[in-house]
């Protein structure tokens, strides 16, 4: 125990003393942030089923309606302290409807009371879900924490410096007029691959051989991607389905895949360049046709889990929809083309970026190995 | 021409052409887990099928499509296996209770309006469906670390025959923590890509850091990024301890 003790230095104490104010401040901060809210929150005290009925909709989907009585307690604004009442119809499935349970946090819209002293009434708007997000972060930093000690604390720090970069890099295209988005993702891509790839391997010509290979790699996919919608038109995908759209689809959809097979491409783009100088660093004398065919063998190895991570990553998203389709009576290759068109499309331009990063990896690594053999 | 068609055919050409016969069946064996998900699809389809029992199912067959028929049934795939499995419940369980409390079930009041036409009492329960998204889409990630780990486990193993339990457990995971990074890394880009769309829905309208938070889909998208982060996280503990255990067991039995 002392042993383990001496083991903690001053900086590791403070990282621990800063999580743990950070952790209790914030859930507490969480808990009673009502008053920063011009909506008022409801805070339920009582839930009863009054009615329950049995429905079956035109397609033979059965399924069952239950209403709620909810009563709860206002916690902020110019009603606080109050009782209101509440209705609330859900269904078994929950497609676009809640049970609520006692304790729990609603936004609401209040009506005015029949009398004064009387209970107020309104409807639900939304639920309060902020400290859920906070619990869960909270969960996923002491989990990396725990478990991957220096590099969990780094994946954390990436984490959070990518977001904040994507979210500026979205600031500047919503208010710049006639901002190309591809070159913002363009921007965004470099300053994500280089802080990435350094924070994890720091400056040495292994991480430079890794960014200059994944620059190349995204490119390519995006440049055969783009190839591949230009020579068919665009036929086949279905953009219909894209939601969320206050921007034009094409462009939104390019950028997100740039982005979205920057990490796997950066993922193989670092496991070339190490295992490329490894074999370097083991044996200088190494033959270049020696180097090269280690690499394909290694790449061999990585693409087809790589491409299988994007894939589901991708295609998960659109199960409910999918289904939702389905259920509705819509045959099967048309719900299969309206709601996981784009999703597939991204997921193979993706493995393209995957799979031509292997050789681009490899000559490029094996570039910096040259340069570094000259200048000795 | 489809654009899929032709991309399909493309990444096909692509790993061939690097990966010769392991490429072909890489690219077969992406054919192959996309068939399984859309049988998954259609079983759920059915209300009277357990979403949450054929998702198991269905993250049992991928595993043993991504270990089995990429890399052969030995020991270091079948320990990847079983560590992909465990991971998979205990992860799952602890998707189930998220969603549940954080009742990001359904769809969000941004997506309903295009919805008006339908149906949504279709008698399946989204709540449920919502682990379901999110445990599918960390399978891949989850194999692959389950998979990187106990491979250079069993060489550590075969070229220290009299290392201890303990010892190689420590291996395993100084070998898990250093694919920690790039892991998420893959994971986080790939959400941030696939959720552009609705980051610039937030900035275009303007919502307030209490809208966006407080939403059901960008509390959905959190959640999901969250779960898949812990989920490569807890899948490292989990492989070296049950590498270690089978590897140490067995050469233990042989003596």
């Amino acid at each position: 125990m002392k042993q383990r003790f001496k083991n903690i230095s001053v900086l590791q104490f403070s990282i621990y003393a800063v999580l743990l104010i950070g952790f209790i401040g914030s859930l507490y901060f969480i808990n009673h942030n009502h008053g920063f809210y011009d909506q008022p929150i409801v805070k339920i005290t009582a839930a009863t089923v009054e009615e329950t009925q049995e429905l079956t909709d035109i397609y033979g989907n059965e399924d069952v309606l239950y209403t709620q009585q909810l009563e709860g307690k206002i916690q902020n604004g110019e009603y606080k302290g109050r009782t209101i009442e509440l209705d609330n119809e859900y269904s078994l499935s929950g497609a676009d409807d809640h049970e609520y349970r006692t304790g729990q946090d609603l936004f609401v819209f209040i009506e005015e009371a029949a009398g004064e002293g009387a209970a107020l009434s309104g409807t639900i708007d939304n639920v309060k879900r902020d400290q859920y997000i906070l619990a869960i972060t909270w969960i996923f930093i002491f989990v990396l924490l725990v478990i991957g000690k220096k590099q969990g604390f780094y994946s954390i720090v990436s984490l959070a410096l990518n977001a904040v970069i994507l979210s500026y890099a979205l600031d500047i295209y919503i208010r710049t007029e006639n901002a190309s988005l591809l070159l913002i993702a363009a921007v965004s891509v470099l300053l994500f691959t280089v802080t990435s790839l350094l924070l994890v391997n720091g400056f040495n010509e292994k991480t430079y051989a890794a960014i200059v290979s994944t620059m190349l790699g995204v490119f390519a996919a995006l440049l055969l991607a783009y190839f591949a919608i230009w020579t068919s038109g665009g036929n086949g995908l279905n953009y219909e389905e894209m939601q969320f759209l206050s921007r034009p689809y094409e462009v939104v959809f390019l950028a997100g895949l740039f982005i979205g097979s920057l990490g796997a491409v950066m993922d193989v783009g670092i496991t070339m360049s190490a295992s490329i100088f490894t074999l370097y660093e083991k044996n200088p004398e190494i033959s270049i046709e020696a180097m090269k065919t280690s690499g394909i063998e290694i790449g061999k190895d990585i693409m087809g889990t790589m491409a299988n991570i994007l894939f589901f990553v991708y295609i998960s998203g659109s199960i409910p929809m999918l289904l939702l389709y389905l259920s509705n009576g819509a045959a099967w290759p048309f719900s299969f083309s309206i709601t996981l068109s784009l999703e597939i499309a991204r997921a193979l331009a993706g493995g393209l970026g995957i799979v031509l990063t292997i050789p681009i990896g490899i000559y490029t690594s094996i570039f910096f190995v040259k340069r570094k053999r000259a200048a000795q | 021409m489809n654009v899929l068609i032709l991309l399909a055919v493309m990444l096909c050409m692509a790993m061939v052409m690097i990966g010769g016969k392991k490429g072909a069946i890489s690219f077969l064996s992406l054919f192959i887990n996309f068939l399984v998900l859309l049988f998954t699809v259609y079983m759920i389809a059915n209300s009277d099928n357990d979403p949450i029992l054929w998702v198991i199912v269905a993250c049992v067959i991928i595993s043993c499509v991504n270990l089995f028929f990429i890399n052969g049934i030995n020991s270091t795939t079948i320990a990847a296996f079983l560590s992909t499995v465990i991971t998979m419940v205990v992860l799952l369980f602890f998707i189930l209770i998220m969603t549940d409390t954080t009742m990001i079930n359904g769809f969000g009041e941004e997506e309903l309006d295009e919805l008006s036409l339908f149906s949504l009492y279709i008698g399946i329960s989204f709540i449920e469906l919502a682990a379901a998204v999110i445990i599918i889409s960390t399978i891949g990630a989850i194999t692959d670390i389950s998979i990187s780990i106990t491979s250079p486990m069993r060489e550590v193993h075969l070229h220290n025959p009299g290392i201890s339990r303990r010892e190689l457990v420590h291996a395993g995971f100084a070998i898990g923590r250093d694919l920690l990074g790039t892991s998420t890394n893959t994971l986080f880009f790939a959400f941030f890509g696939s959720y552009l769309g609705l980051l610039i829905w937030f900035k275009d309208l303007s919502y307030s850091l209490g809208d966006i938070v407080n939403s059901k889909i960008f509390a959905a998208e959190m959640i999901t990024i969250l779960c898949a982060g812990i989920g490569i996280a807890l899948v490292i503990p989990i492989a070296s301890w049950i590498t270690a255990y089978l590897l140490i067991r067995k050469s233990g039995s042989a003596e």
